[in-house]
């Protein structure tokens, strides 16, 4: 299985065409072509601990296209919703909302395309991208995604800055046979603030037929004492693949809360890397998966103490129903500088059906013994027969006990999300996955 | 950390270590050939059967690349191996017949000794051959045989065919390939219906000999009802260039037995320890593995078993201790390939002055296994900056009533710790001694006790070692 990335459209035709009709500068070529090499050298997955659980025959690569050129739609929608910073609303090819409040744009903060900002301030963009730290550069899908981006965004915001109403970013996907590849940065500065949300829907285009492809990225880079609060729900529809790099580098005392939420796309990969960096910075995250039918959800988690003093608590979460898997793999690296570190790693499923699966794959890696705490649990276990007794014995059907507890097992990370709309209809999409007919109400 | 904690170097492990000058009778070339293992088979005068399964090992050993996913066995030279050695002509039956020679190296381990004491059974194994071997009458009386693998293909050639090679075969990995190609020594043991062997059977062995190969090759069967404890434990002498252990051990355990396999794994630093091994319980049997290793410079051996029959039971106790220049790559597997097995995996580690110790395991629960509980816990102490610890667990679940919870820790002496005991009167040597020795009990408290005494000394011997 770990040969089969054969991306028919990948390619330096694909990559040189894309950079001149963006009319990029030669520096960011440049990029795009290191990248290129990257992703042709390297393997599918290059730990050897994984290999074994990489599953892509799901994905049809041939029978998609992806978007060449990414442009606004005509009358982009410039209004700002009520409690928003910013949005930004890219949905298939086109940039259908791009909105900023009045108090954001006078801090100095933008939200905006690569190209746009290119023509703006291309030294923030060129300082953030350049040299390629901002993904990883082992990982053959990150690499293709910097490589091959058609779209890319940058969220930036300044030293000192903090804006208390979330920035959204909202992605509409699901044209059978079309792809979406976009890279997002989003750099916070000194002691600056930020809540991201970011929504993954089908778009009107989505119908079932044919494979749909998003492929993007999270690229995070927290200067001294920055906190960001990232939100991800992604609810894309069943004929979508999903794929994202998210990668995190926190200088001192920078502080990052991942709340990632899986709900949507056939197959849902995604890796994680946090690099604490700075004295006292920390990560907290918490992802959740909720799959049914033949979902897969593979969910990479590499969290590395370099900097002396850093936390690293994570949690996953995934309830699966029908035929659906969750891989998730992660680990924890804990460098010989890295005195003090606190690093907990925590994966835990719930099986509904007979025919679901999971793989856990909590790995540590340990060269300073000097730790606050370095363990890592994991988990998997029916619904507590006791709960369901409990929950029955105060009136509740049986089956409403099954999906109160299951519900209340995915709630810590529904509670993470930064908008009260956004949790409500989290809640909504999970409360909707949970199947009136199937084995799991029996 | 505190001074004396980095001053832990230097793990002079020679004093475990010792050699003799042997006049070897038989031997084979240097290398691996196709001539090589036909001609052990030949020397050992072994069925037809068993020269084509060896040359079928041979095969898949050529083919087989090395595994990647751990580092450092690129360099064995596998041309420098010497794959048979036979020490002496015959099977020994009484102590007295075993020559001077061999016996001073068992005296200076405490064998004879632990023979009189406590043994009901020992075959101890000298380079490539068993060379010393007894059962107490009464066992042979009761029908338990328990004699050197190759006088069992001879003796008992019906029960051997039926199961040798079932449990791992050559196939299975390079490293079973190659000790299915040239196996020599090891144990068998086979415990009939309903017998409960009271005493543990022993057999010591250790390598002796420059770039010698040690392929042993173990094979218990316990029969339903049956009850067998089996002990091992090794040591070796130190030499510049690499020695090789490669052994495979098999149990077959049937329904309602009880097989408990206690190793206890003290190599010197220039051997790789590749070990291969396996059970099958069936129906309502329990199997345990008691598994510490604290020698060799590089282990790779995670004991597994394969919950095949309804209502069997896995107990893994795993133990490592790695310190300047080894690598401890060990773990644990547990299969759940039946309704209501259960599995309980406990790993224990100390890493000190440089080592590295990595708990690898596997916990698969496959569809059709319904309500298996399982448990993993793996907790790992490291004694100074120098050294490292990982942990690899595998969990893969594929029934939906499963209960398997999994933790792991890792972290060094708390110095708190040390100053309460210091307070009491412990130097802090002592109290670090006690320290570990508490950490490792879940281990000790399972041996016999002359074993608990030894290993805890072995311990004491580490740390004081370190600490000079």
């Amino acid at each position: 299985m770990s040969d089969a990335l054969k991306l028919p459209f990948a390619g330096e035709d694909f990559v040189r065409r894309i950079s001149a009709d963006l009319e990029e500068p030669k520096w960011l070529l440049e990029e795009r072509m290191d990248a290129l090499r990257l992703y042709d050298e390297l393997p599918i997955e290059t730990n050897n601990l994984f290999t074994l659980y990489v599953d892509l025959r799901a994905a049809h690569w041939n029978d998609i296209e992806p978007y060449r050129e990414i442009g606004d739609a005509p009358g982009v929608d410039e209004t700002v919703p009520e409690g928003v910073a910013a949005l930004i609303d890219v949905g298939e090819d086109a940039i259908v909302a791009r909105a900023m409040s009045a108090e954001a744009r006078a801090a100095g903060v933008v939200v905006d395309t690569f190209a746009n900002v290119l023509r703006t301030q291309p030294d923030l963009l060129r300082k953030a991208l350049e040299g390629g730290q901002t993904l990883p550069d082992d990982d053959k899908f990150a690499q293709f995604a910097r490589s091959h981006a058609a779209l890319g965004l940058l969220i930036h915001v300044p030293d000192g800055v903090t804006l208390e109403q979330p920035i959204v970013v909202r992605w509409s996907v699901g044209a059978p046979g079309r792809g979406l590849i976009t890279r997002t940065v989003l750099s916070l500065g000194e002691n600056a603030g930020a809540r991201v949300l970011e929504e993954q829907l089908p778009s009107a285009a989505h119908t079932g037929e044919g494979q749909s492809l998003w492929w993007g990225t999270t690229e995070t880079l927290l200067g001294p004492g920055a906190r960001l609060s990232f939100a991800g729900q992604q609810d894309f529809a069943g004929n979508t693949l999903s794929i994202v790099n998210r990668h995190a580098t926190l200088e001192q005392d920078a502080q990052l809360n991942w709340a990632l939420a899986s709900v949507g796309a056939q197959l849902s990969k995604s890796r994680i890397d946090n690099r604490l960096v700075g004295r006292g910075s920390a990560v907290h995250q918490v992802e959740i998966g909720f799959g049914a039918d033949r979902q897969l959800f593979d969910a990479t988690s590499y969290t590395r103490h370099i900097g002396t003093d850093t936390t690293g608590d994570l949690l996953s979460k995934g309830v699966f129903l029908d035929r659906a898997r969750g891989y998730y793999k992660g680990m924890i690296t804990i460098e010989r500088s890295a005195h003090g570190s606190d690093s907990f790693l925590g994966e835990f499923a719930m099986l509904l059906t007979k025919q679901a699966r999971s793989v856990t794959i909590p790995s540590l890696e340990i060269d300073q013994p000097d730790v606050r705490r370095a363990a890592h649990s994991s988990s998997v276990g029916p619904i507590d027969e006791t709960e369901i007794f409990y929950l029955m014995s105060r009136g509740l059907p049986r089956e409403v006990a099954r999906k109160f507890i299951v519900l209340g097992f995915l709630e810590p990370v529904v509670a993470r999300i930064p908008l009260a709309d956004a949790q409500d209809r989290l809640r909504a999409l999970l409360d909707a996955k949970w199947p009136s007919t199937s084995e799991a109400a029996a | 950390m505190t001074l004396s904690q980095r001053q832990m170097v230097d793990n002079d492990r020679s004093r475990f270590d010792f050699k003799d000058e042997i006049v070897y009778l038989t031997e084979t070339k240097r290398g691996l050939t196709r001539e090589t293992v036909e001609e052990i088979s030949a020397i050992k005068e072994e069925p037809e059967w068993m020269t084509k399964f060896r040359l079928r090992a041979y095969d898949h050993f050529l083919k087989r690349p090395l595994p990647t996913w751990t580092d450092g066995l690129d360099r064995i030279d596998f041309d420098k191996i010497m794959y048979y050695r036979k020490p002496s002509e015959r099977e020994e039956k009484s102590w007295d017949d075993v020559p001077d020679q061999i016996k001073n190296t068992f005296e200076r381990l405490g064998i004879p000794e632990a023979e009189r004491k406590f043994l009901s059974g020992v075959g101890a194994q000298y380079d490539s051959e068993v060379v010393y071997h007894s059962v107490k009458e009464e066992l042979s009386k009761i029908g338990v045989v328990f004699m050197g693998t190759d006088q069992a293909l001879k003796e008992y050639p019906d029960i051997f065919k039926k199961y040798f090679g079932t449990i791992v075969p050559p196939e299975d990995n390079k490293f079973a390939a190659l000790n299915s190609a040239v196996w020599s020594g090891g144990s068998f043991v086979y415990v009939p219906k309903g017998v409960e062997v009271p005493l543990p059977l022993q057999a010591y062995f250790r390598i002796n000999g420059e770039n010698t190969g040690q392929f042993e090759r173990t094979l218990i069967v316990v029969d339903e009802g049956a009850k067998v404890h089996y002990i091992e434990g090794c040591t070796a002498p130190i030499y510049a260039t690499d020695s090789l252990h490669v052994a495979v051990v098999e149990v077959i355990a049937l329904a309602n037995s009880k097989v408990r396999y206690t190793t206890i794994q003290n190599w010197s630093n220039d051997v790789y320890n590749l070990v291969t091994k396996r059970a099958h319980a069936y129906e309502n049997s329990t199997v345990e593995w008691i598994d510490a290793n604290t020698g060799s410079r590089k282990s790779v051996k995670y004991p597994s078993i394969y919950l095949r029959g309804r209502g069997a039971t896995a107990d893994i106790i795993s133990v490592a201790v790695a310190g300047k220049g080894q690598h401890q790559d060990t773990g644990a597997k547990a299969i759940h390939l039946a309704p209501d097995t259960r599995s309980r995996i406990v790993s224990k580690s100390v890493s000190k002055d440089g080592g590295r110790a990595s708990y690898r395991g596997q916990l698969k629960v496959a569809p059709g296994a319904t309500g298996v509980v399982a448990s993993v816990r793996c907790d790992a102490l490291m004694l100074d900056d120098e050294s490292r610890s990982d942990t690899y667990p595998y969990i893969d679940i594929q029934e939906d009533d499963t209960t398997m919870t999994h933790e792991a820790t890792v972290g060094k002496i708390s110095q708190d710790q040390i100053f309460y005991l210091m307070s009491r009167g412990l130097s802090e040597n002592e109290a670090q001694n006690l320290i570990v020795q508490g950490f490792l009990e879940v281990f000790t408290k399972e041996l016999p006790m002359e074993y608990a005494i030894e290993f805890n000394r072995l311990v004491k011997l580490e740390m004081e070692g370190a600490l000079g």
